[in-house]
């Protein structure tokens, strides 16, 4: 055990009670040296649009709620699925469609809301029709796979006049453009955070402008991997793993398990709908292409790679792996990146942090000293 | 009367389709618990063998059709050699660190698919590198067949008549070979299956080999009817494996009865409202068999038949 | 003929064998005795090559086979008998016996003259699904498809299980029958006292993954002491 971790004695102080609330044996990271680490790596985050593209960053750390949805569904609870870009697109169709209707601070507030709501609802639906009627391992894949294409090819088909909402037409291919920038408020107390930098003088340095909305994806992304984190080293994050590890066991021991993965799967689904709406949000357009194959397939990517039993493993490799794509060319990219997923299934099945993890802890506790409790892909974890 | 010959036809189009696509994979999916996602892509490279060949080469298609089966049936040997069993990887590690490196991706359903989509991101790139966005198409054989006033194409029906054949010759060397014997006896038990001596290693190598040909033999033989792109293999894949799944685990008679099913569902729902819709339906169609026929059709069959068996 | 030395074995993580030490001579009916879960499938598995052991060595004919696979085994003459049968249900009886012709890299000889002797039900429903048969059919198809190449070891897993006590007892006679005629070497496991007492010339007894006594004939023949070592 790692010689910093707060210690379970009565007269703890309150930052490590706090603390290990963040902490335990299904995340990565329980030393002050991790966190001083996280610190450090969000600061960097909130300074990087003075130095580099934070435009750029912003969709990348967008798309890491993405990566968190699938995350929190498959790598905890041991249901892949190829659907979160299902949920993704609701989202951001279903923000784009209530803004442009109610293009007010106010509606557009509503549109956020009713976004991540329509993430949430079709995951249940989905859930609902899979879990509940017994369907399980990889047909589950396989239909979330499906449910995607079937989501791709209907959109597409949807370029004709007829297929409008109000007033806004789904557009077929050719997407859903003018969405209004994304606003939040009610009428006379809104800020808008599209399009409206912010000046910010540091003396000796200069005057920069700053763009609302990557401080606001900022913030959302550290809230929810930290809340993600309380959530799994929770009882019931336990409970979650023990599904992912043993289904017919974990329901031996009195858990229902259909309910569970329901639960687990309608909450990815609205964390990749509010992952949607900043999408479309940030694009003012969203078309089809979210419900493609490849789409679908990018999250499982991410995650396979990072470490999918491991939520810091999602974002970092979410943001690699899509700056990589975008800096390379497209094929070429995309060679890349399928070999880097074929070599990580064959060869680190558990993905590249928690592995780069390992050697750390290895190195700090010296030769002859076991992986320790805290490898977050041990399977040991909780079962007995 | 001719409607009905139109949807008699594009029955039989739907029908060809679909068991092309899916033979290949049912067969190694119902040996080797392997998911290939990277099937649309070996549909790919028969498709583009056969067309170069007859493009730059000078060969006749009914030779180069054949040619396009055979090197993507060594390219799947090649695959499953170093990716799904990770036999030479292993070889060389097992030299070099003293242990496996690669754990063979049979009955590992989620992973296959993974670690094969990684495959297809690879070889539709790599064409796309080599060959360009696209290259130059055959043009279709023999022409039309007219009645009344609609004609339909000759190379459509004889591509319906090649998939039954196929059927017909699957079932053949399942039952009627020894090495479709030990491969139904390593579907039905693989650990005994292996104690009576099969190798079930090499079993998988060729059943992979076999799999992976009939897909190319599926490219080449529909590369007269689709543009040549490196993504040609999109519109089979999902049919493919939802035709396979949907199918269960007897390989003929599932491929037969999806491709009836399936078909029928396509080919009527396209006919009435169009391709777009007429994929939907089928998509629609395979999501409810997949969550009240878990099995498949003929898993569904099955149960039926020993219930019966129990109550005799 | 057969000699385990030290083998080890496990399930993924979990240790089922632990220092086995055994050997069986050529020609010699000899059994292991032990209670439900003490390793004895495992230990039939290990030699047959269907698990690798993950310490120890396993000799064969004065070979070591420790990581041969189990289709070379098969090949090498080694016949194996499952638990609960594991006969292939599709198959027909005839295929099924087929499928144990195993093509042995020393011999072409195949025994079904003998087997139909042993067993004429089998010939009798030769093109009958082999999953339709009873539990005592089953019983002789499976020993009929592991001899049908002539073994030179056959490998027997609770030959009494869910099968009922007439069959047992033809099977038993039946085995020693195929050790008199064919000078067959048998290796089985059993929990069934009746079973080793009549079949084995020496026995082996099981305890918790390791082998505890080694048992001669006379003793075998002594109700109690083989009692203790079944006692729940």
């Amino acid at each position: 055990m790692s010689s910093t971790e707060p210690t379970s004695a009565p007269n703890r102080s309150l930052p490590d009670r706090l603390r290990s609330r963040f902490e335990g044996p299904n995340t990565i990271g329980d030393s002050r040296g991790f966190w001083v680490g996280f610190v450090v790596a969000v600061a960097a985050l909130a300074v990087y649009p003075v130095f580099g593209d934070g435009s750029q960053l912003s969709l990348f750390m967008v798309l890491a709620l993405l990566g968190l949805s699938l995350s929190v569904v498959w790598g905890y609870s041991g249901v892949l699925s190829f659907g979160q870009v299902v949920f993704f697109g609701i989202g951001a169709y279903t923000f784009g469609v209530v803004s442009i209707n109610f293009a007010t601070p106010g509606g557009i507030t509503a549109a956020v809301v009713a976004g991540i709501v329509g993430g949430g609802l079709s995951a249940a639906i989905l859930g609902y029709f899979m879990f509940y009627g017994g369907v399980r391992d990889v047909y589950v894949t396989i239909i979330t796979l499906v449910s995607t294409i079937v989501m791709h090819t209907f959109m597409a088909q949807t370029a004709g006049s007829e297929w409008a909402i109000g007033e806004a037409a789904l557009g077929g291919f050719n997407g859903m453009p003018d969405i209004p920038v994304l606003t939040l408020g009610v009428e006379g107390a809104s800020y808008q955070f599209m399009y409206n930098p912010f000046p910010m003088r540091v003396i000796g340095i200069g005057s920069f402008e700053l763009s609302p909305f990557y401080y606001l994806v900022l913030v959302l992304l550290v809230g929810t991997y930290l809340g993600l984190r309380v959530l799994v080293n929770s009882d019931y994050g336990r409970v979650m793993v023990a599904v992912r590890e043993d289904e017919d066991r974990t329901e031996m021991f009195g858990y229902n398990v259909t309910r569970i993965k329901f639960v687990v799967f309608t909450l990815g689904g609205a964390l990749a709908g509010l992952s949607g709406v900043l999408y479309a949000a940030r694009n003012v357009y969203i078309d089809p292409t979210v419900f493609s194959l490849l789409f679908a397939t990018l999250p499982v990517i991410w995650v396979s790679i990072g470490g999918r039993k491991s939520l810091l493993g999602a974002v970092v490799a979410t943001l690699a792996i899509e700056y990589l794509r975008i800096s390379m060319a497209g094929e070429l990219a995309l060679v890349l990146l399928g070999t880097l997923l074929l070599v990580t299934i064959l060869v680190l099945p558990g993905g590249f942090v928690p592995w780069v993890h390992r050697q750390i802890v290895d190195a700090r506790l010296g030769p002859g000293e076991a992986g320790g409790p805290d490898a977050p892909d041990a399977s040991s974890e909780v079962s007995d | 009367m001719v409607n009905g010959i139109n949807l008699a036809l594009q029955f039989l189009d739907s029908f060809a389709f679909i068991v092309l696509a899916a033979a290949g994979l049912a067969i190694i999916f119902g040996i080797m618990g392997v998911i290939n996602l990277a099937h649309g892509e070996f549909i790919l490279i028969g498709a583009y063998t056969s067309t170069l060949s007859v493009t730059h080469l000078g060969i006749p298609l009914a030779v180069a059709i054949p040619i396009g089966g055979v090197v993507t049936a060594l390219f799947g040997i090649l695959t499953e050699r170093v990716i799904i069993s990770g036999a030479v990887p292993n070889y060389v590690s097992q030299r070099t660190l003293d242990r496996d490196i690669i754990e063979p991706l049979y009955d590992r359903l989620a992973d296959s698919m993974v670690a094969t989509f990684g495959l297809s991101l690879i070889l539709t790139q790599g064409t796309r590198i080599a060959f360009g966005n696209s290259i130059d198409g055959l043009s279709t054989p023999f022409g039309p067949i007219e009645y009344g006033a609609f004609s339909y194409s000759t190379y459509r029906i004889v591509l319906a008549a090649v998939s039954i054949g196929l059927l017909v010759a699957t079932y053949y060397l399942f039952t009627r070979t020894e090495f479709g014997m030990r491969a139904r006896a390593t579907i039905q038990d693989k650990e005994t299956a292996r104690a009576m001596g099969v190798d079930t290693e090499r079993m998988y190598m060729l059943t992979f080999g076999i799999g992976s040909g009939l897909a190319g033999l599926t490219g080449a033989l529909f590369a007269p009817v689709i543009t040549m792109r490196p993504t040609l293999g999109d519109q089979f894949l999902v049919e493919s494996f939802v035709a396979v799944v949907v199918g269960g685990p007897s390989v003929v008679l599932g491929t037969a009865l999806s491709g009836g099913v399936l078909g029928a569902i396509l080919a009527v729902f396209s006919n009435l409202y169009g391709t777009f819709i007429g994929r939907i339906a089928l998509l629609v169609a395979a999501l409810i068999a997949l969550r009240f026929l878990p099995d498949g059709i003929t898993g569904f069959i099955e149960q039926l038949r020993k219930r019966r068996q129990e109550s005799e | 003929m057969l000699e385990l030395d030290d083998v080890s074995a496990a399930y993924d993580t979990t240790p089922i064998l632990r220092d086995v030490d055994l050997s069986v001579e050529e020609g010699e009916i000899v059994g292991v005795m032990g209670k439900n879960g003490v390793g004895k499938t495992t230990l039939l598995k290990t030699v047959m090559g269907l698990l690798e052991p993950s310490e120890g060595t396993i000799s064969y004919d004065g070979t070591d086979v420790t990581t041969t696979s189990a289709d070379e085994r098969a090949r090498a003459g080694i016949g194996y008998i499952p638990q609960g049968r594991d006969v292939f249900p599709k198959l027909t009886v005839e295929q099924n016996i087929k499928m144990g012709e195993t093509i042995r890299s020393d011999s072409d000889e195949t025994l079904y003259d003998q087997i139909y002797d042993y067993f004429p039900v089998l010939e009798e429903r030769a093109s009958q699904e082999a999953g339709t048969l009873s539990g005592g059919q089953q019983q002789m198809l499976a020993i009929g498809r592991a001899l049908v190449s002539n073994p030179d070891l056959l490998l027997l897993d609770e030959p009494s299980e869910g099968v009922q006590p007439s069959i047992v007892d033809q099977i038993s006679q039946d085995m020693q029958t195929i050790n008199e005629d064919l000078g067959t070497t048998i290796l089985f496991v059993e929990q069934n006292l009746g079973v080793i007492r009549e079949m084995a010339d020496r026995c082996y007894a099981m305890e918790r993954g390791t082998v505890v006594d080694e048992l001669g004939p006379s003793t075998i023949a002594d109700e109690d002491a083989i009692a203790e070592y079944l006692a729940v």
